[in-house]
């Protein structure tokens, strides 16, 4: 019980600190603040940033408690339909409020749909076995090495990530290993190259879709100009992917040898015939291809991710009962993240703030490394999306209105190199759910996971700022 | 964090402080609460969810004074307060309708016997554990090292969590 007290007063004081440090900054006068011409909405939006960095980063609630808790104070303190009292329009120095309806819509924004449409392919797929059932037919394929057994697992961990959720992904695949790795001698060391591949393999996976991880929905939501289409994401994404796979592949079987010669893993392989579980293989195909293929038909991914939703409840494939296990609290924790850059945006804070730190002074280039920087170890220590809740309209606001960052392409790439960095984070159990999950089969260490994803986090990072120098040279983006 | 408890029922004093040694590694996070009557319990547990706290697994004894374990869990099944509480009967002596009725009418989710081992038990515990904190809606996280990880990984593997 000791263990649980401490837990709790440690919540508590927690809580404490997250709730007085942002009350300090509301009820101070404007004229503390370094930015000139700062309005009283946007010291509340600062108040509100504190308030949703502190409460996303000490996590006192749960992180998509949190997303509402800030939609809701935007509307009693920001919005044209808050608290009257709370209301000085005719004062100067007072700003713009924010309209209710736009801060509504972050509930149903265009990229929350395009999740809710991925949700629905995945929650189909799971229940119709589809997953299970691809990893068993592919699997015996990469043989019975155990280095080769590894690669299957983590490639398919990383193709199922890029449609499926991270965590859902890694849970299916460790279900799978964890009976094979009772065969395996006491000693083999082999055994956390496996546990540790899975989870990796999936955080990595993420970056290939836009739909692969919910800060890749963050940042289509501030790159909405650049017209980033799905097949355009995959095109850098996926190689990206790809060459991370390999080099963690390859920094497993280094640090963790098998000492086996042979796995034998056998999953059982029955892909449903029914006609219901036929309409879902089709309905999987058919939405992807539609999503790789905009250029042709003219629908946005966004209008796309409606067809799998639709398909599924008229057919009954995802009845009510599917319906209530879809993971809301995810797509309220992205609608926060959306509601707080709204907020930063459309009260011009982000622009004052930035605009006020002397960023011309560095090369754009210093900008560009530091701020992918600080996306990869704030998400080690956090929740990836609130990171990209937390980073992304800033980055998108330093591309835009720091006229220098136009050397390195400005704000596209200021922001897809800080989502990609943000999923590179996952050096320890807290850094991504999936690596919570590994931590739970009691098989692996913390330090052997901070090796590999220090490492992991370290090239990655240097992958991607590589990436983005060539995408920006060759003009991919505009 | 929430203060998750588990009960035990068993009118022998020794027997009861077996079961509470094999169980001390939930001790680190669950309170364990010992009680030596099904009326004991009872009344433990209405005191738990008036503090607002959550019951989540029951160990009980099946032949004891006054109120039989099996009537007490049948008890305990039709009170829609408990309905997510896991149940486990460890007994020696259940007769064959004791044991129906437990099934049928008490809903029972382990049946173990006595003498039990150690490593049953906390086996049995942790799983019920897992299901109990998933379907109350806690989050896990804190809770890992004591839960079953094959049913944590089978029963998220659905839920498209971030």
């Amino acid at each position: 019980m000791r263990t649980l007290r401490s837990l709790q007063s440690a919540k508590r004081l927690k809580l404490i600190i997250a709730l007085v440090i942002p009350s300090i900054i509301l009820i101070l006068p404007t004229s503390v603040f370094p930015f000139d011409g700062i309005t009283i909405i946007q010291q509340r939006v600062i108040a509100l940033f504190f308030l949703a960095a502190l409460f996303w980063v000490l996590e006192p609630i749960p992180i998509f408690a949190t997303s509402v808790l800030l939609i809701t104070l935007e509307l009693l303190l920001l919005s044209d339909s808050g608290l009257t009292w709370l209301q000085h329009p005719t004062d100067a120095s007072f700003g713009t409020m924010l309209s209710y309806k736009e801060i509504m819509a972050t509930f149903a924004s265009p990229v929350i749909l395009l999740f809710l449409g991925g949700f629905f392919l995945a929650e189909a797929a799971s229940k119709y076995r589809l997953d299970q059932n691809i990893a068993g037919l592919l699997l015996p394929k990469f043989g019975k090495n155990p280095k080769m057994v590894l690669l299957g697992l983590m490639s398919l961990s990383a193709v199922f990530s890029m449609f499926m959720s991270n965590t859902a992904t890694t849970a299916m695949m460790l279900a799978i290993i964890i009976p094979l790795l009772k065969t395996f001698p006491a000693n083999d060391k082999s055994k956390i190259a496996f546990i540790l591949g899975i989870p990796f393999a999936a955080n990595l996976g993420g970056l290939g879709t836009p739909i692969g991880t919910p800060p890749n929905a963050i940042a289509l939501k501030f790159l909405s100009d650049a017209h980033l289409t799905f097949g355009k994401w995959m095109a850098f994404g996926v190689p990206i992917v790809l060459v991370m796979l390999v080099l963690c592949w390859l920094l497993m079987i280094a640090f963790f040898p098998s000492s086996a010669k042979e796995v034998n893993l056998s999953i059982k392989v029955d892909f449903l015939k029914t006609p219901k579980a036929k309409l879902v293989y089709l309905t999987f195909v058919i939405t992807i291809l539609l999503w790789l293929l905009d250029f042709a038909h003219g629908m946005n991914s966004y209008v796309v991710a409606m067809i799998p939703v639709c398909v599924f409840i008229t057919t009954g494939v995802i009845n009510k009962e599917d319906l209530k296990a879809i993971s809301w609290d995810v797509l309220w924790l992205v609608s926060g993240g959306i509601a707080l850059g709204l907020a930063l945006e459309k009260t011009g804070l982000a622009t004052l703030v930035i605009q006020s730190i002397p960023f011309d002074q560095f090369h754009p280039y210093t900008v560009f490394i530091c701020c992918s920087l600080i996306g990869l170890i704030m998400a080690n220590f956090m929740s990836h999306t609130a990171t990209a809740n937390l980073l992304l309209p800033l980055m998108a606001t330093i591309g835009t209105s720091i006229v220098n960052m136009q050397q390195v392409g400005g704000s596209v790439y200021m922001v897809v190199a800080t989502t990609f960095c943000i999923s590179l984070g996952m050096s320890l159990p807290i850094s991504s759910p999936p690596n919570a999950l590994a931590n739970a089969t009691g098989l692996v260490q913390t330090k052997d996971m901070a090796k590999v994803g220090v490492l992991v986090g370290l090239i990655g990072w240097l992958l991607v700022l590589g990436m983005m120098t060539i995408l920006y040279l060759i003009d991919f983006l505009s | 964090m929430e203060n998750v408890t588990i009960i035990l029922v068993e009118d022998q004093r020794e027997v009861l402080q077996a079961i509470a040694k094999d169980l001390e590694k939930f001790e680190e996070l669950i309170r364990i609460e010992e009680c030596e009557s099904a009326a004991e319990a009872e009344t433990v547990m209405k005191q738990i969810v008036d503090k607002g706290d959550y019951v989540a697994v029951i160990v009980s004894d099946h032949v004891m004074p006054n109120k039989s374990g099996v009537d007490f869990l049948i008890d305990l099944n039709n009170n829609p307060t408990f309905k997510r509480t896991r149940k486990i009967l460890l007994t020696a002596l259940a007769t064959h309708q004791d044991t129906i009725q437990a099934i049928n009418k008490a809903n029972i989710d382990l049946y173990l016997e006595k003498p039990w081992k150690k490593e049953e038990l906390v086996f049995a515990v942790s799983t019920m554990l897992t299901h109990y904190i998933l379907d109350a809606g806690l989050d896990y996280t804190p809770y890992v090292s004591l839960l079953n990880s094959e049913i944590l990984f089978t029963r998220l593997r659905n839920a498209s969590d971030v």
